[in-house]
């Protein structure tokens, strides 16, 4: 029965969207029409025509140019109508065409990797089952664990350094600055945000690492401990500016009721409104954990260059390889399955970052509703 | 309360200055020479030429006032008239808003409160607030009947208490129980204290937030219009409980609705726009036969 | 329900005490600067002081702090001062001392020569012991005798020479020595934290106030460190970029301004080596990206906020725009590397590169966007709609126009971000480490029609080409090397420029933002 109903629905809703549909055709005028479906029609050639690399692309492309002209000149609503959907297209196509390309690159890496687990033989399996990177020398082999097991590293100590100095930046700015402080403050973090990656690199490459070399008496200056510190501060501002956010959509009463029963502003803080903003504000470590993860050209120019695991397992002291920079390093000089093995590290990079964003989206809502559901 | 003692005459100004204020120029001549009315019993506030300042913004006017213990002061006067900064300026909440100047003197209990040193979390211990819109923390109900007192460290709860052996449970409880009962609300809520109380009708979460501020043993209790936000039952409900809380507390309370405070309060303070005290004595006075015309004209509702 | 005692809102007198705790806190304070210069090496720890060692004078200052933050602890305990301290330290700081004295207790094992055995129980012993004395004594002495006894603990060994300038230790297994230049500061840093973190508490009498107060010392040293680091890390760059930057600057002249190191390339025969060629990469670059990204983010802002149902199409598009905001910039480097290439002929070029930045940049112009959008309040909308406008004018003459500060916010910031991204433009628009001035692009000037397909083409934009981030990443892996007068200023002066190009979009970004916001309040 209610699958009846719910399938019933279903039809209802085609058969409205139809009539919907018949009756705007109806009601609009039939030039304005014509005109918008040559528009599309000729923004969908071309777009199919770019994805063949066929040299004929501008040819659609200009007429999509012309004839939107001459529509936004007549019949500009629905012209309006129209592109603006088309953006909201590319916008969602542009997601899809990283997956598809991304993904259709790395085929051939997961192929070579086929390992069998447990009897049954998985494609990729290899690149996570055993520790060898050799892209040269027999045997040629594809691991990715060395550069997780980089990436981990980095990311941890970067996670370490950015989360407690955020989070307590972030309540600072929220709750604790004067009004005039807060507004030197907040600026400053954000200008912490606009510092081009490669200029901390640079400065890790030219004085920290020179630095660390002598200063622990190391076998040239890489360490995962020094690289996770500067992408710490990389990922700081995103963590302070998101978690900012989720403390100020405390509501002022709750703080006001702690306040009036005479607890101390900092009991205020840590009772009521950080619990109140906890999820908001682990949807902003997650986000700077992102951050970290996907950091590049620190990582790429601090780090040796060297894909295999530290021994011990937690040696700081070592700075070998990470998914990012051996990316960044390997990327055109390398070819066939060692070129695809790289967009096969761009696949895990890519996925595990996509699930911390959408986690945090959905920790972030989740408590939107609660906080909307207490006023 | 007995107030009998309180008819001493009230000197007040001719209501034809009193109409001219309105339009908000002759204040410093307005301001009223009455300050004379006294409350019987002891008094607990002695508010003396108390002007605050919100920037540019002059929210209140050199207003006196003693508040005496023990009993119900409700303020009242039409929006924006100063009665809640009034409030504020009591347990220092004024303090929150930065843009806030604040001169003249609150003595509690002959200190004044907004002298250098003053302990807030002292001094909020002793006077309690209750706001306009019930505010109770998205913790459970038990949690928020013991709020005050855990961070105060009078009840000791969590790991460490239990570990070190300080954890009081049966205090807590007891404590807990009187409080909701103090505040009408025990019978309500006693078999879902662990329920988050976030789940309660408005009116509950009002008493609860009432419970809140008893369990932590004021001396007064500031209400920020306190039923402003529920239904009329909630609110007759809130309303029995001033005045039965009366005879252990000194209330004041804020309110917008006349009737409230003629059915509530021993004394009431008329605010009326600009931020001073026009008229404060026994409430059946201020209600049948106010000194001020304007008064008399916001009481029969032809202004403010 | 009378009380028996009634406080007062005063406390006695207390003004000795907590001006003794607030100079064991600002005691504290110096300590830790002066730790953080030894360990950047601006001073040496056997720099002499008061005739001592920089290291043995720390010693002694750390061991003062720790015997007064006990002596705070027990003036309190006795009665001797007013204080209200709480009948427990807490759980928080009874699990941080536990794990800071069992490192030390494990660490000191270690130096000893201890076997793991051995280090393990005497971590735990000296673990367990400071839980005891953090969490069942009143809080006036847990939270200061393990703290002084830790910063006495501290003194000693730099006092008596056990942690002395010559001091080293190698790491067993970890390819790495500890010595006394490093470790001398960072314990002294440690330490000082500590005592004050604990003095703190004693100034502010304990209890709930005290925690307010030792917090509260803890935040702003958290935030002044950060913006100690922001401003350092910008005097820094400029500092060394500046020779760099201004190599071969004179004002007059022929031209009114001679910039070379802006003006000029880096071949063979320019007389200063300059950046001009990627400094017009880059601005071409954000160009290009600019022209993809806005008007496309900004369309789809509107459908998605004017247009489209509210509801699970523009949820899911939420999760993707923000999914791909988030995507590392190093992936959308590999889109552009497979997508982009093979259709711009197979060979790493400009437009390439625009449109890899545009795609990165596409997200957060419909987040700004659309956030900007929603912000106009719905009586804008309907007060419009009543006067029987259409949607379309409604948009586009009240909701734009209402939006645009939020949107030329969101834009500024957003491109200063990507004008900073090495990591897509290294796979897609590549370019030389020292490009001569002829490399320079020269879009306008480039574009052909021709009579075959494709029709329009144009060189300049499917060439490789250098941009600022791109050549100073390219200049690091030639080993900070080339044929040109002084490599290492001229990478500096690179860096500058980028930083300065960056920091300007931001600038201007943050300034709009407060000049619309005060348009606004008027």
């Amino acid at each position: 029965m209610p699958f009846n109903t719910s399938q019933t629905g279903w039809r209802a809703r085609i058969e409205r969207r139809l009539t919907g549909a018949r009756e705007f055709v109806d009601d609009t005028d039939p030039e304005a029409l014509a005109v918008v479906t040559a528009s599309m029609g000729a923004l969908l050639t071309a777009f199919i025509g770019f994805l063949l690399a066929s040299p004929w692309t501008a040819v659609p492309f200009g007429a999509f140019l012309l004839v939107t002209g001459y529509g936004w000149a007549r019949h500009q609503a629905l012209v309006a109508r129209a592109i603006s959907l088309a953006m909201t297209t590319v916008t969602l196509l542009t997601l899809g065409l990283i997956v598809v390309f991304i993904f259709a690159e790395s085929i051939p890496a997961f192929r070579y990797e086929t390992a069998s687990v447990f009897g049954v033989s998985v494609p990729g399996a290899g690149m996570f089952t055993q520790a060898r990177w050799d892209a040269v020398s027999d045997p040629v082999r594809y691991s990715l664990l060395p550069m997780i097991h980089g990436t981990v590293m980095v990311t941890t100590i970067a996670t370490l350094v950015a989360a407690p100095l955020g989070v307590a930046a972030a309540l600072f700015i929220a709750e604790i600055a004067p009004p005039r402080v807060r507004e030197l403050v907040k600026p400053g973090i954000e200008i912490l945000a606009g510092i081009p990656s490669i200029v901390y690199g640079f400065i890790g490459f030219t004085v920290i690492n020179p630095w660390a070399s002598g200063a622990f008496d190391l076998n040239g200056g890489s360490t995962y401990l020094f690289v996770g510190m500067v992408v710490g501060l990389m990922a700081l501002p995103t963590v302070v500016s998101v978690a900012e956010d989720a403390l100020t959509s405390v509501p002022d009463v709750m703080k006001d009721g702690s306040l009036a029963l005479g607890a101390t502003d900092w009991q205020s803080m840590t009772s009521i409104t950080l619990p109140a903003a906890f999820s908001g504000v682990s949807a902003a470590v997650l986000l700077g954990v992102g951050r970290a993860i996907g950091e590049t050209m620190a990582a790429t120019v601090m780090l040796a260059g060297v894909p295999r695991i530290s021994d011990p397992l937690v040696n700081v002291f070592y700075g070998y390889e990470t998914l990012t920079s051996l990316i960044a390093r390997g990327y055109g000089s390398a070819n066939g399955v060692h070129e695809s093995a790289l967009f096969a590290a761009g696949v895990v990079l890519f996925v595990t970052v996509l699930c911390l964003s959408i986690g945090s989206q959905y920790i972030e809502a989740r408590m939107r509703r609660r906080l909307g559901g207490a006023e | 309360m007995s107030q009998t003692d309180a008819a001493e005459p009230v000197a007040n100004r001719t209501d034809g200055q009193g109409v001219s204020t309105t339009a908000g120029e002759t204040v410093e001549e307005t301001r009223p020479e009455w300050t004379s009315y006294e409350a019987g019993g002891e008094t607990k506030f002695a508010v003396d030429d108390l002007d605050v300042h919100y920037g540019d913004d002059h929210a209140l006017k050199g207003v006196s006032m003693d508040i005496p213990e023990r009993s119900v002061t409700a303020l009242i006067g039409p929006s924006g008239c100063g009665k809640s900064t009034f409030l504020r300026c009591l347990n220092r909440m004024n303090d929150r808003i930065r843009a806030a100047s604040v001169d003249g003197t609150v003595e509690l209990d002959g200190e004044d409160v907004y002298q250098d040193g003053v302990d807030l979390v002292e001094l909020r211990k002793r006077v309690g607030m209750v706001f306009q819109s019930p505010n109770p923390f998205p913790k459970s109900i038990r949690e928020n009947v013991s709020y005050g007192p855990r961070k105060h460290g009078d009840i000791e709860t969590g790991l460490l208490a239990r570990l070190t052996g300080r954890a009081e449970p049966d205090r807590e409880e007891a404590l807990v129980e009187r409080s909701l009962e103090r505040a009408a609300l025990w019978e309500e809520v006693s078999d879902r204290l662990d329920d988050n109380a976030l789940g309660l009708s408005g009116g509950q979460q009002q008493r609860l937030c009432i419970a809140r501020c008893l369990a932590v043993d004021p001396e007064v209790i500031l209400m920020d219009e306190p039923a402003s936000a529920l239904d009329p039952i909630a609110t007759s409900k809130i309303e029995d409980l001033i005045e039965d809380l009366a005879q252990d507390y000194t209330v004041v309370v804020v309110t917008h609705s006349m009737q409230q405070a003629a059915r509530v309060s021993d004394q009431t303070a008329v605010f009326l726009t600009g931020g001073e005290l026009v008229e404060y004595d026994d409430t059946e006075k201020i209600f049948e036969n106010p000194e001020s015309q304007r008064v008399e004209d916001y009481i029969s509702g032809k202004f403010g | 329900m009378s009380r028996a005692t009634r406080t007062a809102l005063v406390r006695d007198d207390r003004t000795l005490y907590e001006a003794v705790a607030g100079t064991a806190v600002g005691l504290s304070g110096v300590a830790f600067v002066v730790g953080l210069t030894a360990l950047l090496g601006l001073v040496g720890i056997d720099d002499p002081v008061a005739g001592v060692g920089l290291s043995v004078a720390l010693g002694a200052l750390l061991l003062a702090l720790g015997a007064s933050v006990v002596g705070f602890g027990m003036a309190s305990r006795f009665g001797f001062v007013d204080a209200a301290p709480q009948p427990s330290a807490g759980i928080v700081a009874a699990v941080a001392f536990t794990a800071i004295w069992g490192a030390v207790g494990a660490a000191a094992s270690g130096a000893a020569g201890v076997g793991t055995g051995g280090r393990l129980a005497l971590g735990a012993v000296l673990g367990g012991t400071a839980f005891a004395a953090t969490a069942f004594p009143r809080e006036d002495v847990g939270s200061t005798a393990p703290a002084g006894a830790l910063a006495v603990l501290c003194g000693l060994s730099l006092l008596t020479g056990l942690i002395a300038p010559g001091w080293e230790r190698a790491l067993d297994g970890y390819n790495a020595t500890l010595f006394g230049d490093t470790v001398v500061p960072a314990v002294v840093l440690f330490a000082s934290l500590v005592t004050g973190w604990s003095a703190a508490k004693a100034y502010g009498g304990f209890g709930a106030r005290g925690r307010n107060v030792g917090a509260y010392v803890l935040i702003y040293l958290v935030v002044g460190s950060i913006l100690a680091v922001l401003v350092g890390l910008v005097a820094f760059v400029a500092a060394k970029g500046l020779p760099g930057l201004f190599n071969g600057f004179s004002l007059g002249g022929s031209g009114l301004v001679s910039w070379p190191f802006l003006t000029s390339g880096a071949g063979l025969t320019a007389e200063v080596a300059g950046v001009f060629p990627a400094l017009l990469g880059t601005i071409w670059l954000v160009a290009g990206a600019v022209l993809f990204a806005v008007p496309t983010g900004v369309g789809a802002a509107v459908f998605l906020s004017e247009y489209a149902e509210q509801g699970r199409f523009t949820g899911a598009v939420e999760v993707a725009t923000n999914g791909l905001w988030s995507t590392p910039s190093i992936v959308f480097g590999l889109f552009g590397a497979a997508f982009l290439i093979p259709r711009f002929g197979n060979q790493k070029s400009l437009i390439a590169g625009m449109l890899t930045l545009g795609f990165m940049l596409l997200p957060l112009v419909l987040i700004t966007s659309r956030e900007a959008i929603l912000a106009v309040p719905d009586e804008y909308r309907d007060a419009s709609a009543a006067l029987g406008v259409s949607k379309w004018q409604t948009v586009r003459s009240v909701v734009l126009p209402a939006a645009i500060p939020g949107v030329t916010t969101g834009v500024i910031l957003g491109v200063g971000r990507i004008a900073g991204e090495t990591a897509p433009i290294l796979l897609t628009m590549g370019g030389g480490v020292l490009p001569a001035k002829s490399a320079a692009p020269d879009v306008l000037g480039s574009f052909r029609l021709s009579a075959s397909p494709p029709f329009v083409s144009n060189p300049s934009l499917l060439e490789a080409t250098s941009a600022l981030p791109y050549q100073l990443y390219a200049l690091i892996t030639a080993g900070l090397s080339g044929n040109i007068q002084n490599p290492q200023e001229y990478a500096w002066g690179l860096a500058l420029t980028l930083l300065l190009v960056v920091l300007a979009f931001y600038a201007v970004g943050i300034a709009t933002r407060y000049y619309f916001r005060r348009k606004l309040h008027q």
